[in-house]
């Protein structure tokens, strides 16, 4: 058996041991399966609220709910996946190389001719696997949610773009395990490398979006991606600083698969930008030195 | 000496040395900044996009004049707000995880227990220490927001202003150290340090970012861009005739977002600012009267906290096995 395969089993392996993760997991899964049945209550409430108005004749505006497509109500998902998704991710990028740091493991298997680079690959891989496997279940969750919440089965169509829609989220996933696997690589200590792609998270999230949109941090947490303000130096901002935060592209394109219909636009920028981040960061792996694998922590 | 005061003492120093500790309060300080930068901007676009429109106006022959965007400086530190509750919470976990976490690591617990160190002078010592240094930092951010803001909003601020920026000050003081607090109890409470950090870290997201945001999204009001009952022409009056109308739907929300002790500190702080448009440039008693229960919250909270972590952190669960 290959490297990349032996090291990728044995990841898998690790991670069930994994406290942190398996926490994350559990909070992930359970708002994702959440997720729709908060979507129909709000929906619900609405018609029931505009109803109202239209009967005491203070509107003459139409639902605003009346054409929402079926995967509406996956909105608040794609949130959960850039909160709990993201940080879930990190945290299993950070706990693959600190495993191997802490227990000095990396010197034994170093002593083999292996190449580094596709031992990082196949721990990559592993994790990509793992995540691929959580990822399938929570789309079978998600249609039987949507499902149960119309009274009929997912149309066809619908069923291909939810499909689209978890299978991109796995490329936007693996580029925060990748951040955390590089954080842990080059910190010296466990803290810093826990803490420092959380930061780095925070950043993507929260500053680089406002920085172009002038959004507070909380209204970022809206599925509706921010819409960019278009004067003074807001323009010139938007459009340095929009590609780098992934998390906003995930938004974008996310809504355009789901076909929000507050959203116009296609998810071609956004899946390229979650693809380049991926090439980038399994580059920067994979060229980071073996004895990087080796170095002992501080603490 | 006082074992407190040792042990205090002792903890300053550890906190100056860390150097990473610095990092992360420089990258809050700047992050809060960069908030009020960017909602200062925003408001000048804003005030540019009036004057082109009134200009346009009048080359039209209008003689009306729409009343122009106010500036109300403090409403600029809506953005810092949230950061101090999002970055700054997690922050304060890694501050109070790591004052116990150093010592189970470096299993130096064992020989500062050989002393004869009182039951809660130990717990005491941090906690002091912790209080101290979110005091230096919380004086220093809000020391250089008071600056910013007073330089961009190009007018000295007033005798009331500094008073509002005084109380938030205290509140952020309150549910930083709150946050601390709870990691180092959590720290001294399990075996494993490990499970601590997973149990803050999985606290933190759902207090501070899960749970405020179910009760945003099940707002109706914000279902809608621009807002639900702004797209369907109602007035605020009949908005808030219609939604008694929904009072179980909104107690359910609302219960969600009180459930976090994030959401009562933004209720209260925005209050104090006069972020929120209810409580603008109204006297300070009134958003103490409008928020009062938030603020009894977060202080029943912060004194719930500190006791925990104080009748936890003690020699006896410390040094088992």
């Amino acid at each position: 058996m290959s490297i990349v395969l032996i090291a990728a089993r044995q990841e898998i392996k690790s991670l069930r041991r994994e406290k942190l993760a398996q926490a994350l997991l559990i909070v992930f899964v359970g708002m994702v399966s959440l997720s729709s049945f908060i979507g129909w209550l709000t929906k619900k409430n609405v018609t029931a609220i505009w109803q109202k108005v239209k009967y005491q004749g203070l509107t003459t505006a139409p639902n605003p709910f009346a054409n929402v497509p079926d995967l509406y109500y996956l909105r608040n998902t794609v949130i959960y996946l850039v909160l709990i998704g993201a940080l879930l991710a990190i945290v299993l990028g950070v706990a693959s190389i600190l495993r191997d740091r802490k227990a000095h493991t990396a010197d034994l298997i170093l002593t083999r001719p292996i190449d580094s680079r596709s031992y990082l690959l196949g721990k990559l891989m592993g994790i990509g696997l793992w995540l691929t496997t959580i990822l399938g279940f929570v789309t079978l969750i998600s249609w039987m949610s949507i499902a149960l919440i119309i009274g009929k089965a997912l149309a066809f169509g619908d069923s291909l773009h939810l499909v689209a829609f978890f299978a991109m989220s796995l490329i936007f996933l693996l580029g925060f395990v990748l951040l955390g696997m590089i954080c842990a690589l080059y910190s010296s200590r466990e803290t810093n490398a826990l803490l420092l792609p959380i930061s780095l998270w925070s950043i993507i999230t929260f500053v680089l979006p406002q920085l172009g949109t002038a959004d507070h941090p909380v209204s970022l947490l809206n599925p509706v991606p921010a819409i960019a303000n278009q004067g003074g130096a807001f323009s010139i901002l938007n459009s340095v600083f929009s590609p780098l935060s992934t998390t906003e592209q995930f938004k974008k394109a996310s809504s355009s698969i789901l076909g929000n219909p507050d959203f116009i636009g296609s998810p071609t920028v956004g899946i390229t930008v979650l693809a380049l981040a991926l090439m980038v960061g399994t580059f920067v792996l994979l060229t980071s030195k073996r004895d990087r694998l080796r170095r002992t922590l501080d603490e | 000496m006082n074992n407190t005061f040792v042990i205090f003492r002792k903890e300053l120093l550890d906190v100056r040395r860390n150097k990473f500790l610095l990092l992360l309060l420089t990258f809050t300080l700047l992050a809060v900044l960069v908030s009020i930068l960017v909602s200062a901007l925003d408001f000048r676009v804003k005030i540019y996009a009036y004057n082109k429109y009134v200009s346009a106006l009048h080359s039209a022959g209008s003689t009306t004049v729409p009343a122009p965007p106010q500036l109300f400086p403090l409403q600029l530190l809506r953005g810092s707000i949230e950061y101090l509750e999002i970055l700054g919470a997690l922050f304060s976990i890694v501050l109070g995880y790591g004052m116990i976490a150093k010592e189970k690591q470096k299993a130096t617990l064992g020989l500062i227990f050989t002393r004869p160190i009182g039951r809660y002078q130990f717990a005491a010592g941090k906690i002091l220490a912790l209080a101290w240094t979110w005091f230096l930092a919380v004086l220093t951010i809000f020391a250089v927001v008071t600056a910013v803001v007073a330089i961009i909003g190009n007018s000295p601020l007033h005798a009331i202003d500094l008073y509002r920026l005084l109380i938030t000050a205290g509140l952020s003081w309150i549910y930083l150290l709150l946050w601390s607090a709870l990691a180092m109890g959590l720290a001294s409470y399990t075996r494993e340090l490990g499970i601590s950090l997973v149990a803050s870290i999985v606290l933190w997201l759902s207090v501070v970012l899960i749970l405020p945001q179910i009760g945003d999204t099940m707002d109706p009001d914000n279902q809608v861009p621009g807002g639900l009952f702004n797209s369907l022409q109602i007035s605020k009056k009949n908005e808030v005739a219609v939604l008694a109308n929904f009072a179980g739907f909104d107690k359910v929300r609302n219960g969600i977002e009180v459930s976090s002790i994030t959401k009562h500190y933004e209720r209260s702080t925005f209050a104090y600012l006069g972020i929120k448009d209810k409580f603008n440039q109204k006297p300070v008693s009134f958003a103490f009267s409008g928020t009062l229960p938030n603020l009894l919250s977060l202080i029943f909270g912060f004194f719930g906290v500190i006791l925990f972590a104080i009748l936890i952190t003690t020699r006896k669960r410390l040094l088992r096995r």
